[in-house]
């Protein structure tokens, strides 16, 4: 991996068309500016590895299973916890 | 720009198969860019988006608003520009479902694939208000 050392405000470029910019750091923080073009897709990593996995999962190779929707729409849990002492 | 209902994948694409191409793939499948859309009889609201050159691989998909009416993926800048999307009515959206087993499933709000129901080129986006949505969001499902 290269790692390059930065200031705020400095910027590095790759490929002669994206630059990142260091624009604000912050503790352990450190907001980037990114300028690339619009094809170029730009993920937090976090995030993208979460679809990734789920897109891995979802993919169906044998026997096509489809879900029965209950006719009620999906409704949140209780708002209200039961009383401490409920019976279960 | 906000997406919103008016995007219904049967009602917008016709008819029972459209060609549809991801130039992107889907996270994790980058390689697979052309796809096919398929309504069967009998499993409205889902379809299946299966890959074209291996009709065995496929994914299971719903437009989101048929269960989340107030779904509101808020697209970056760059994937308006991409797709070519001069307004909210020119997109198509559908979010993939993974079965969890017990004929239950989720459907990943995270990532929903956005398509121009004009050039049928389309992309997974990662809404830029993805925070507030489940990559698992639960289905209300009933055995049959």
């Amino acid at each position: 991996m290269l790692i390059l050392s930065r200031k705020l405000n400095e910027s590095i470029v790759i490929d002669g068309r994206i630059i990142v910019k260091v624009v604000r750091v912050d503790g352990d923080t450190v907001k980037l500016g990114i300028s690339a073009p619009t094809e170029v897709p730009i993920h937090r990593q976090e995030v993208y590895e979460e679809i990734q996995l789920n897109n891995k999962a979802a993919l169906t190779k044998g026997p096509r299973i489809v879900p029965k929707l209950s006719a009620a729409r999906p409704t949140e849990a209780p708002a209200t916890p039961l009383p401490a002492g409920t019976p279960a | 720009m906000n997406v919103a209902e008016s995007m219904e994948p049967s009602a917008v694409l016709g008819a029972c198969e459209s060609q549809i191409r991801l130039p992107y793939g889907l996270l994790g499948f980058e390689q697979i860019l052309d796809f096919v859309l398929v309504a069967n009889p009998g499993e409205e609201p889902f379809q299946w988006l299966q890959v074209k050159d291996d009709p065995n691989l496929a994914f299971l998909v719903l437009s989101p608003f048929t269960v989340m009416p107030d779904y509101r993926p808020d697209l970056p800048e760059g994937e308006i520009a991409f797709l070519k999307l001069k307004g909210p009515e020119d997109a198509v959206v559908f979010n993939i479902v993974t079965m969890t087993g017990m004929g239950q499933a989720t459907l990943n709000l995270k990532g929903p694939i956005v398509v121009n129901r004009h050039t049928q080129v389309g992309r997974q986006v990662i809404p830029t208000n993805a925070a507030q949505y489940s990559v698992c969001h639960p289905l209300s499902t009933s055995v049959a």
